[in-house]
């Protein structure tokens, strides 16, 4: 075994640049390079969606209440070696000498925030350091406030009965979603302060919360120590909340998994041919050296050194590519992520190697076997075929052991099951049917042979070649087309979310009186009709589950509402769960978003009480919807059936498009000085620009993936050149003219091209409805173009390879190529 | 007795084929003296290959048992047998069996590396000018002619020094010329490296070369 290691040690350089070696080569580097950019950036979109989640809770985990938490948390996190921080947040006036302003007032300790970034900026808009909060008797604000209260630095103002020293101007902080948002400007102040403020009575609309940030062994740690948390105290976590990220960005993983499963499913079919031609060629190498006194572990030595240096190489190798494209990938997609990346894990590095192994342990294992069992009489026969049929089992084990492979790999066992079931239909169907071919055309007689009737004999003759060549070219463009296709329907729905029609322009503050004079305006200067949706401001005040008193419904004090009332769905609304209106104009009920719903502990048949217009009405909750807020239309938390809304005080607000927006917008507010107009057209640019970067992200993945596939069919059509060569050859002596033996090979690759492309686009629509319909939530609808034009570039491609792989035999004298072989 | 290099008793094989059972070669027996060259010679399907194949260790015979250099390995398994082919066996084939993508030079010391001789390039060097193509060390096997390739093949064969060369229609794929310099090249080899050569050929006039000739019809030894 010594000797034959070292043997395969010297002579790897020599051998992995022969051909067929470097087909396996690629082969693995494709698949390790796929593997492990998708890796590298999995893992690091993976912490970055957490850091994300963990800077808007600015922890990694929280309790929260609306009640005073008990301390002893505190001491239960220092034994978990966890930082901690607290808040209290509560509404209050904030007064100065002549005038006073609503204000979300935070107070908190000084470790605040555990986690993303506190900005504070003097008056002239510099950073400035600080230790997480401002010291006691001092406060930071937000510049609506110093804007609305005429604020400078060190100017005095008052929260209850204390004086405080302005000291700074927020300009970001982490965990906005925990304050009054989007209500109320906020000031941050030591939390040491609150008392003397004396403005936390009972009734007081006040949020307590713990932060608590750790490793995560840490955090679980200390879940685990808390047993039973009292059910007024709501608990919050990071991971949870990176659970939920964009879906664009979900749906992108799930290609780039998709893509990288294909590649290396495509790439093991290429190293499964490249294996095979050079198990084929080295058998004779092997038998010489059997003959000559090499042992049966000397050969399974050499093979095995070679192998492991390929891997290792080419491990290497893939690595790197793998990284320079994650790193390519990542900064296409800088306008969707936008934060620092954490750096990349060792992970990928480990499971590109284990891929690599597995890629050549799939494919080389059976060939090691044969190889090494040689017998060195071979040599003397002239008999250097390979007979794979008794090594079928290992061939099945290998196989399966892949897909169990992949099946951890990736994590879902779902989409490999598919995966496999495909494989095995298509493989069985591409099979009969090239063994159907062979049994047709073996009936016909082929008297004189005109070129291409010659071709088509030359299938039959070769047999399980042809089969094997139909059934890898097959599955090759199989999982291309598939990928092509979810590719380019993933795009378009991207893009289609936001297509010409998306409005630019908000209104707002639109009374019943101005409804008819806009409208006509809009018709007479744009051409537009717009829609006019009610606009309630409102507050939900409680919630009461008829039957089931006591029911806490967390979360809720809190909500200041926009409420419309609407007869029908609006469009960019599903129903999710329960009835849209039963009696629209008798019954006072309500259809609610569902995260709001499942956040505030509702169910359908609660009661909500809500005050809009001075008025106090309840209403029964009825449904609840799925809001596809990209959409950029009007959109409510919560609609109202005209029988509980249309009598409520409302304004109206709509969305346009409007070409040429800035010169007819400028005269609208003119002519309509009260209305609000907003204009979205950075924040659709701003979408628009993750989606195309999303877009290029895909390409780029999917370019991969067709490499790959190139591969796959050179190498299967490399499998058999070499007896194509020498049948070439042996017809050029025989007398064969150049054009007769050309016409001979095209239609052989043109019948095979056909067949095994007719059939991969047949069983691409099955698996890409499949895979639309479970892993991407989109109806498949076949793509003709894409299914039109991989037809003919399959057919295209398998032509012209085909015929360039046998060129140099068809032009060269036979002569050469008969002492070549 | 000791001179006795070969001796080969009662050997007979038999294989399956499509029609039934079939016997290749059948009750052989012959001995071949070191330093005197023997032949076999006998029409095509004759089992001149497979008798060869038997004496020099590829293959097994059903019954029987071949001496070869003192050890019997017929009862060996293949690994020893390798070794033993690998130290004291050389072999010439009809059709040459070079590697086509290494050089001559490499060609010649495909054996001593698998026997891991620290000396191979020199030894290869050296069997190269043996056989008069030192000039031809650099060249693929490709870019060579049929009896260039014949003789880089012989080198190969020598090249570990073997105690017996079996040599399998050495000049069956080449023309008058050629043929006539390889035979005077194995048979001058006889004496140069010491080493008894064991020929299968049809060509009568290098079989009479031999200081023994058997002739095999049907398997039998006439
Ligand atoms: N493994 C096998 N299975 C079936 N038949 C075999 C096998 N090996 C050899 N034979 C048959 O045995 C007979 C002898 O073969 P062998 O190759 O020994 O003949 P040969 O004398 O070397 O012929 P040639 O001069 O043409 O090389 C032939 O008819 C051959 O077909
Ligand atoms: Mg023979």
């Amino acid at each position: 075994m010594r000797r034959g290691l070292i043997y395969g040690l010297k002579k790897f350089w020599s051998e992995v640049f022969s051909g067929d070696l470097l087909i396996l080569f690629c082969s693995i580097v494709l698949a390790v390079t796929s593997i492990s950019s998708v890796g590298f950036l999995g893992d690091r979109l993976k912490s970055s969606m957490l850091m994300q989640a963990s800077s808007m809770l600015g922890a990694d985990l929280v309790l929260r209440s609306t009640s005073e938490i008990d301390s002893e948390f505190l001491s239960k996190a220092e034994t978990n070696n966890l930082n901690w921080a607290e808040t209290t947040t509560f509404l209050s006036m904030v007064i100065t000498a002549d005038d006073n302003l609503l204000t979300s007032v935070k107070a908190v300790t000084d470790s605040y925030p555990l986690r993303g970034e506190l900005k504070i900026v003097n008056f002239n808009g510099i950073q400035i350091e600080h230790s997480g909060s401002p010291p006691s008797g001092k406060i930071w604000i937000e510049k609506k406030i110093s804007e609305s209260l005429g604020l400078n630095r060190s100017d005095t103002l008052s929260i209850g009965n204390k004086n405080f020293i302005v000291d700074g101007i927020i300009e970001d902080y982490p965990d906005r979603n925990s304050s009054f948002v989007g209500f109320y400007p906020i000031a941050i102040a030591n939390i040491v302060d609150v008392e003397e403020m004396g403005v936390i009575q009972t009734g007081s609309r006040v949020v307590y919360r713990k932060l608590f940030s750790g490793t995560q062994d840490n955090l679980n740690r200390f879940e685990d120590s808390l047993e039973a948390i009292p059910a007024n105290i709501r608990l919050q976590k990071a991971i949870e909340a990176g659970d939920n990220l964009g879906e664009d960005i979900a749906n992108s993983t799930t290609f780039f998994n998709l893509a990288s499963l294909f590649t290396i499913i495509i790439s093991v079919i290429a190293a499964m041919m490249a294996v095979r031609r050079y198990a084929n060629r080295n058998l004779l190498h092997t038998s010489l050296m059997k003959v000559f006194g090499a042992s049966k572990s000397f050969i399974l030595g050499h093979q095995i050194m070679q192998l492991t240096l390929m891997i290792v190489s080419a491990s290497i190798f893939g690595l790197i590519l793998g990284y320079a494209l994650q790193h390519l990938l990542l900064s296409t997609l800088q306008g969707i992520i936008n934060v620092n990346l954490p750096p990349p894990t060792f992970r990928p590095v480990i499971i590109g190697f284990i891929t690599a192994v597995f890629v050549v342990f799939a494919t080389a294992a059976p060939y090691i076997k044969i190889l090494s069992e040689t017998e060195p009489i071979r040599i003397l026969r002239n008999d250097f075929v390979i007979k794979l049929s008794s090594n079928f089992i290992i061939y099945l084990v290998a196989f399966f052991t892949m897909f169990g492979f992949l099946g951890v790999l990736f994590q879902d066992i779902k989409l490999i099951l598919y995966i496999v079931m495909t494989l095995i239909c298509v493989t069985s169907a591409l099979y009969l049917i090239g063994k159907l071919l062979i049994y047709v055309l073996s009936l016909i007689k082929f008297s004189n042979g005109t070129g291409w009737k010659l071709g088509l004999k030359n299938i039959v003759q070769r047999g399980n070649d042809s089969i094997l060549q139909v059934i890898i070219f097959g599955l090759s463009l199989l999982f291309l087309v598939v990928l092509a296709e979810t590719r380019t329907d993933l795009v378009d729905s991207w893009t289609d979310t936001l297509d010409e029609e998306t409005p630019n322009y908000f209104l707002f503050n639109i009374q019943e009186y101005n409804l008819k004079a806009i409208s006509d305006y809009l018709e007479d200067e744009a051409n537009i009709s717009p829609d006019f949706t009610p606009l309630i401001r409102g507050r939900l005040l409680s919630a009461r589950r008829p039957g089931s008193e006591g029911v806490n419904f967390d979360n809720l004090m809190e909500r200041e509402a926009n409420l419309t009332w609407q007869y029908d769905i609006p469009q960019s609304n599903t129903l999710a769960d329960g009835q849209w209106w039963a009696n629209a104009d008798e019954v006072a009920e309500v259809s609610v978003d569902r995260e709001i719903a499942v956040s505030m502990n509702l169910e359908i048949g609660d009661e909500l009480n809500f005050s809009a217009g001075g008025k106090t009405f309840s209403a029964s909750v009825s449904s609840f919807r799925e809001i596809e807020w990209q959409s950029f239309s009007p959109n409510f938390f919560f609609i109202l059936s005209p029988a509980a809304g249309r009598d409520l005080p409302n304004s109206y607000i709509t969305s346009i498009k409007v070409e040429d927006s800035e010169k007819l917008m400028n005269k609208f507010i003119t002519r309509f000085p009260t209305i609000s107009a907003v204009n979205l057209e950075a924040i659709i640019d701003q979408a628009k620009s993750s989606i195309s970067s999303a877009s290029l992200a895909v390409q780029y993945i999917f370019l991969l993936t067709l490499i790959a596939g190139i591969l796959a069919l050179i190498a299967s059509i490399y499998s058999n050149r070499d007896q194509r060569t020498k049948e070439t050859a042996i017809m050029h002596a025989i007398g064969a003219s150049r054009a007769m033996i050309f016409k001979s090979a095209s239609s052989e690759f043109f019948i095979l091209g056909m067949l095994s492309a007719i059939t991969a686009i047949i069983f691409s629509t099955v698996l890409s409805s499949v895979i639309f319909y479970q892993f991407f939530d989109l109806i498949y609808s076949p793509n003709l173009i894409i299914l039109g034009l991989s037809f003919l570039l399959a057919i295209g491609f398998i032509f012209i390879a085909g015929v360039i792989s046998i060129r140099k035999s068809i032009y060269a004298s036979p002569m050469i190529t008969l002492r070549d072989s | 007795m000791k001179n006795l290099i070969l001796e080969v008793k009662n050997i007979t094989k038999e294989v399956n084929s499509p029609e039934g059972p079939l016997t290749i070669v059948k009750d052989i027996n012959l001995t071949v003296e070191r330093g005197k060259p023997i032949s076999l010679v006998g029409p095509s399907g004759s089992g001149k290959t497979t008798l060869l194949a038997i004496m020099a260790g590829l293959d097994l015979p059903t019954f029987g048992t071949v001496n070869l250099l003192g050890s019997e390995i017929t009862s060996l398994d293949e690994d020893k047998r390798a070794q033993i082919r690998g130290q004291d066996v050389g072999f010439v084939f009809q059709s040459f069996h070079l590697m086509p993508r290494l050089t001559a030079l490499d060609n010649v010391m495909l054996p001593l590396e698998i026997s891991g001789d620290p000396y191979s390039m020199d030894k290869a060097q050296e069997a190269l000018k043996k056989v008069g193509l030192s000039k031809r060390a650099k060249h693929f096997a490709t870019q060579l002619s049929g009896g260039e390739k014949q003789r880089v093949a012989i080198a190969r064969s020598i090249v570990n020094k073997p105690k017996i060369l079996f040599a399998d229609e050495p000049t069956g794929n080449l023309d008058k010329k050629s043929s006539d310099s390889i035979s005077d090249l194995l048979f001058s080899l006889n004496e140069i490296i010491q080493t008894t050569l064991v020929l299968v050929t049809h060509d009568l006039f290098l079989a009479e070369k031999c200081k023994e000739v058997y002739e095999l019809s049907e398997g039998q030894i006439l």
